[in-house]
Formats: structure tokens, C-alpha cells, sequence
């Protein structure tokens, strides 16, 4: 096969699976995150203890151990599920840690002020929240959450170890059958590159558009 | 004389161990400027964030509109902590307008001024665009509607946030320095603007301020603050040419010093 | 049953073993993280044109890979250039070189927050190039930034078991083993879980301590 042959196979199935367990995952570490970050912000101490424990366990553990311990250990437990849905549960759940300490900032840097002139506007506490904080918390959170997004894609790779079709696995499988391994894995180092490149660039365009002349 | 708007019963104010306010007592009229003067840390901007709910009371009691502030009354009459409904409820009728301005920095100026009105008040949409465009108009502002707090000037700023206040139609207003973080010469046009309400306005304020021929000629009354208490309150030809305690002496002569 | 401790205990001591591996290979992945770091960021910083863009484009290309393919390639492609390399060297050299492109980028914003009258300072006293950088710049530079790279070496601890995917015997891949071998995997892979958290947790706390004493001084 020529390198472009192999770029060319490469394309189908496991480019889809790499998108789709990218797209997935985010939307739930932004879920997570999220909910996490707002939480971890609560007056209830017990929330942002419960909160604080699923932070520290999932960033304290490896995203590789959590992926197989949601794969193979929770099935003793009953609880199966296909790889694809344990690879969006382990990633989203990990990242949705990171992430909730991203928004957890983002908002605590926002200027008191802001709080201080929503009260004296008498907004309640969620309308303020949901039309002055998070609106500019989201802007100062937006760097990190683009480049948790790239780790994010990165680290979609791994779920090639849970047999999951994606465009590492797809190159194990070709390097199998073909031996052409140099040709293999510079064209699945290129493949990356070429989605997470545009991708950093995407959002630093898009943080310049938001804060132009307005922050 | 008819109800006071405001009225301060034994108000205490404590951060931690430091006491700041010490049993206050004060009344505002209807429709009557009050000018607060002291020096820093004396407890007026504290006295004044208590009426906005900026701050926690520690002690005593505060009404507005013969209704309490902090507190409501139970079946049996006896006072407790206020709900958040009775606070925004009691709270709807004051507004504040701060020495940082504090505009929200994502939305252009009419933003500003329309989303408490929609949001807050649900007030309708076109309507709060036309008092919006009217209170910009006022404060001399209408050519920005469009623009972002970012590219206006510190004095343009305030007179939006004057106008953001003012669009919610509170019957107290309250100043907290709204000049003591301008530049020399943008000071002028925001006192004109604050003159030209007090003047029309049906509105009780609050000014606390270091301006003190500018207290002069807008306050009906001006209070004293020194210590955490009220030391002298009363016509401003009384306290800034006849002060009666040694503190307000002291205090008006150092202040004209380094004028 | 499902959780055996008998089991946990019996597996625990030849986990806990692996960890020798895991640990070393962290230490020198880090080191040569370090190094290489370093030398992306003055490379990076080159006024000749050439050097800057070429170091650039490789500190970008693999800051955009991902490190399993980095592994993968380090291990099974160099053997066809004539470099064999045994898994512990291929994935040290993988991790290394996979967070030299992070720590290159903590170096730099280090760097750039030492303001320009420093360097100024250092020409009017007549430092040499070298002087000014070793002893001007540097020491300017690394304090602040430290927590950021002990975080590095705690992200990279925990990066550690993807070696396993290149065949080092480290703490997953032995948990790995021993579950293949007894079919029971709750309690190796839980154990490996729980090493990483008792061991990262309180690295991390410490870091933060670190960060707001250091905070103080600078």
C-alpha cells in the first residue's frame, strides 16, 4: 500500500469512531464540568464535599486505569456496557473533573463587583448566575476548555485498548496485516495532527472574536 | 411629618471582631437628599451597603416603607431573618449606584440598562428599550446605546450607571463615591447629572461623597459619620459652617487643608 | 463474591512491586522532560529565523499527538531505522519527549513574566550572554513557575500506565497479568486505582502548599 492508500483506509470507520467518542465525551465533561464547578461553589458543605471526592478520585487516578476499570471491573458488578459507552463514560467523567475546576475559577474571577451591582439591580441569584457570571466566566474559562478539548481528542487514542474501533486501533489492525509499520504510524501521527491543529486554531480564533472590543 | 422612608433602629455592624456601626438610629423622608460625610473607615459606606443588603447586619433593625429589610414578622409577630422573596421584595425599592461603576462588561450600554428592567422586573421588552433610550437620553448618552462599557470613559460609564439605576425606578437611591474613581476632569458632567435628578427626582438619596461643596447645594440634610456613629446630622449651613462637636471641626478643617 | 480481600492482600505485595517501574520511569521521563523543555524553549526563542520555526513546528506536532501513537511509533517504527529499543527506554523517551513540549511552554511564560529592565540591567553591568541567563534570568524565572512543573511530574506519574500498551511490565500491566491469570480483575486493577490516588492526592496537596508559600515570595 502507499502511504496515501493507507491515510485513505484509515478514513472510514475508525476516523468516526475517534469523532464521534471526541464529541460525546466533551459533552459530557462539559456537562460534568459544569454542574461540578457550580457545585463546588455551593453554600451546602455537603455538596461541595461529594463534589470534591469525584474531583480528587478522578483526577488522582490514571484515565487508562478508570477506562478499564468501567470496562472490565463494573461487569462483575452487572452493569455491562459496549466499549463505546464506557469510552465516552471514562474520558467525559475525567475531563468533567478538570473541567469543573476550569469553571469553578472562571467564575470565582469574575469581578465581585459584578455580584454586588446584580444584587443592587435585585436579580435573583440564578438570574444572576445565568446573565452576568457565567456569560463572562465563559469567556475567561474559554482557553483552558479549548485546550482541555485537545487533550480530550488526544486522549480518545486509548480506548484503542478497549478494542474499540478508532484510528489507533484501525493502525494496530493494518500494521497486523500489512507490516508496514513506518508508513502506518506516521500517517496515524499526521491524521491527529491535521484534526487537532485546526482545532487549536478554531478556538483561538474564536476567543478573539468574543472579546474583541469588549472586555 | 409624614412616615420616613428609611428608618435605622440600633444598627450594629460587626466584621468579626471589629466593630464598625454602633446602634445607628437614622430616618430618610420621602423625597429627601442626605449627604453622608466622615472620614474613611468611619462606617458610611457600611451604613449604606446595609440598606442595599451588600452586607450582613449584625445587630438591629432596618425598614423601608414601614417594612422590614432584614427581618420578617412570624405568626406570632415576633421577628425573624427575612425569606429571600420578602428581602428582594423590600429590596426592589431601593438602587445603588458604586464608585467602580460596575457595568457588566459583556453588554452594550441600552444592554445594560434594559436587562434588570426585562429580566428582574419583567418589565416588556419594547417598553424597557424606550425608558432605556429615554434615561440615556437623559443622562446625555444616547449616541452610545451600542457601544461596550470598554470603550467609554470613566465618567460615561458612571452616567450609564446612573441611568441603569434609575430605569428601575427605586424610591432610594444610594451613591457610594460615584466620584471618587474619576479623573480630575470627568468629575463635572457626573455631578451635573446626579444635580439634574436630585433636582426633578421624587426619589430619596443617599450620597455619600468627599465633595463637599457639591453636598451643599444637593443635600437637604448631611449626617456626620465618625467612629461608627453619628456625631452631628443636620441642615448643611449648620454642619459645614457651624459644627458644634471638636471631631467635625478637626475633620472640616483638614479637608479644606488639602483642597 | 464480588470483592475478595484475601485476594486484595495476596496481589498487593506484587502491584505494589511493579511500582519500582512505574516510579523510575516517571523520574526519568521527568528529567529528560526537564532537559529537553529547556532547550525547546531557548531553541524556540533563537533569532535565527530557521531554528526558531523548525523547533517550533515539532514542539507543535507533538503537543497535537497523542502520546499512546507517540509510544507506538517510538517502539515498533525506530526498529526500522536501526534503533531497538527496549520498552522502558521507548516509553521514557515517549513520556519525555511528549511533556518537554509542555514544560517548554511553562519555561517560556516563565521567562516572559521577568520584566524587560532586567535584561537591561544585565547589559549596563556587562554580563556576559551566558551570565545573564544563568544568572539573571533563570533564577528570575523557574521559582514562580514551579508548582506548574511539579504538576507536570504528577500528570506524568499518572500518564505511566500507558507503557503497559508497549509491553512494560509496570503496575497496570502486572495487575493486567495477574487478573488474566486468576480471572479476576476487580481487585488488581481497584488496587492500581487506589496506589495512584494514596500517592497522587497527597503530591498534589503538597503542591499547593508549595504554590502559596512561593506565592508569598515572589
Amino acid at each position: 500500500m502507499t502511504f496515501w492508500e493507507i491515510i485513505v483506509s484509515m478514513l472510514g470507520q475508525g476516523l468516526f469512531t475517534t469523532i464521534v467518542t471526541t464529541i460525546l465525551a466533551a459533552i459530557l465533561a462539559l456537562v460534568l464540568g459544569f454542574a461540578g464547578g457550580l457545585m463546588r461553589l455551593s453554600n451546602n458543605r455537603f455538596v461541595r464535599f461529594i463534589v470534591a471526592i469525584y474531583v480528587e478520585v478522578f483526577r488522582g487516578t490514571s484515565l487508562l486505569v478508570q477506562l478499564f476499570w468501567i470496562y472490565f471491573v463494573l461487569p462483575m458488578f452487572g452493569i455491562t456496557m459496549s466499549a463505546l459507552t464506557a469510552a465516552v463514560l471514562a474520558i467525559g467523567l475525567n475531563y468533567g473533573a478538570y473541567t469543573s475546576e476550569v469553571v469553578r475559577s472562571g467564575i470565582q474571577s469574575v469581578d465581585k463587583g459584578q455580584t454586588e451591582a446584580s444584587i443592587a439591580l435585585n436579580f435573583t441569584p440564578a438570574q444572576r448566575m445565568r446573565r452576568i457570571i457565567i456569560p463572562q466566566a465563559f469567556i475567561i474559562m474559554l482557553p483552558n476548555l479549548g485546550n482541555q478539548l485537545i487533550e480530550l481528542f488526544k486522549s480518545t487514542s486509548l480506548v484503542a485498548l478497549i478494542t474499540l474501533t478508532d484510528l489507533t486501533y484501525q493502525a494496530n489492525v493494518l500494521n497486523a496485516s500489512t507490516l508496514q509499520t513506518t508508513e502506518i504510524y506516521t500517517a496515524l501521527l499526521v491524521l491527529y495532527f491535521l484534526i487537532a491543529w485546526p482545532l487549536t486554531k478554531g478556538i483561538q480564533i474564536l476567543e478573539r472574536k468574543l472579546t474583541e472590543g469588549r472586555m | 411629618m409624614a412616615e420616613p422612608i428609611v428608618k435605622y433602629n440600633k444598627v450594629t455592624k460587626y466584621f468579626d471582631d471589629l466593630q464598625v456601626l454602633d446602634e445607628i438610629d437614622f430616618e430618610i423622608q420621602p423625597g429627601e437628599k442626605v449627604a453622608l460625610i466622615g472620614p474613611s473607615g468611619s462606617g458610611k459606606t457600611t451604613f449604606a451597603r446595609l440598606l442595599m443588603m451588600l452586607e450582613e447586619i449584625t445587630d438591629g433593625t432596618i425598614e423601608v416603607e414601614g417594612e422590614y429589610l432584614w427581618h420578617e414578622k412570624d405568626d406570632k409577630g415576633n421577628l425573624k431573618p427575612a425569606s429571600s422573596e420578602h428581602q428582594r421584595k423590600v429590596r426592589s425599592n431601593i438602587g445603588m449606584v458604586f464608585q467602580h461603576f460596575h457595568l457588566f462588561p459583556h453588554m452594550t450600554v441600552l444592554q445594560n440598562i434594559i436587562e434588570a428592567p426585562v429580566t428582574v422586573q419583567g418589565r416588556d421588552k419594547k417598553e424597557a428599550t424606550k425608558a432605556g433610550k429615554d434615561m440615556l437620553d437623559k443622562v446625555g448618552l444616547l449616541d452610545k446605546a451600542d457601544a461596550y462599557p470598554a470603550q467609554l470613559s470613566g465618567g460615561q460609564k458612571q452616567r450609564v450607571a446612573i441611568a441603569r439605576a434609575l430605569v428601575m425606578q427605586p424610591k432610594v437611591l444610594i451613591f457610594d463615591e460615584p466620584t471618587s474613581a474619576l479623573d480630575p476632569e470627568l468629575v463635572g458632567e457626573v455631578l451635573e447629572v446626579i444635580k439634574s435628578i436630585a433636582d426633578e427626582g421624587e426619589a430619596s438619596m443617599l450620597l455619600i461623597t468627599h465633595e463637599m461643596d457639591f453636598a451643599k447645594e444637593v443635600a437637604d440634610r448631611i449626617a456626620f459619620f465618625d467612629g461608627g456613629k453619628i456625631v452631628e446630622d443636620g441642615p448643611p449651613s449648620d454642619i459645614l459652617y457651624n459644627p458644634q462637636s471638636e471631631r467635625l471641626k478637626d475633620f472640616l478643617e483638614r479637608f479644606m487643608n488639602t483642597q | 463474591m464480588v470483592w475478595d480481600w484475601s485476594y486484595a492482600f495476596d496481589i498487593l505485595p506484587e502491584i505494589a512491586s511493579a511500582l519500582s517501574v512505574t516510579i523510575s520511569a516517571t523520574v526519568v521521563g521527568f528529567i529528560l522532560a526537564l532537559v529537553l523543555g529547556l532547550i525547546w524553549t531557548l531553541l524556540i526563542r533563537s533569532t535565527n529565523k530557521i531554528v526558531h520555526h523548525v523547533a517550533n513546528g515539532i514542539v507543535r506536532f507533538i503537543r497535537n499527538t497523542p502520546l499512546l501513537v507517540q509510544l507506538y511509533f517510538i517502539f515498533y517504527v525506530f526498529p526500522s531505522i536501526g534503533i531497538a529499543l527496549d520498552p522502558f527506554t521507548a516509553g521514557v523517551i515517549g513520556l519525555g519527549v511528549h511533556y518537554s513540549t509542555y514544560l517548554s511552554e511553562v519555561f517560556r511564560s516563565g521567562i516572559e513574566s521577568v520584566g524587560p529592565g532586567q535584561w537591561e540591567v544585565a547589559t549596563a553591568l556587562n554580563f556576559t550572554k551566558r551570565k545573564t541567563w544563568t544568572r539573571i534570568i533563570l533564577p528570575q524565572a523557574i521559582p514562580p513557575v514551579i508548582p506548574v512543573i511539579g504538576n507536570y511530574f504528577i500528570t506524568m506519574f499518572k500518564e505511566t500506565p500507558l507503557l503497559s500498551a508497549i509491553t512494560l511490565v509496570e503496575i497496570l500491566q502486572t495487575a493486567q497479568n495477574i487478573g488474566a491469570s486468576t480471572f479476576r480483575y476487580t481487585e488488581p486493577l481497584t488496587i492500581v486505582g487506589v496506589l495512584f490516588l494514596v500517592l497522587s492526592y497527597p503530591a498534589s496537596l503538597l503542591i499547593r502548599r508549595l504554590e502559596l508559600k512561593i506565592a508569598e515570595r515572589y
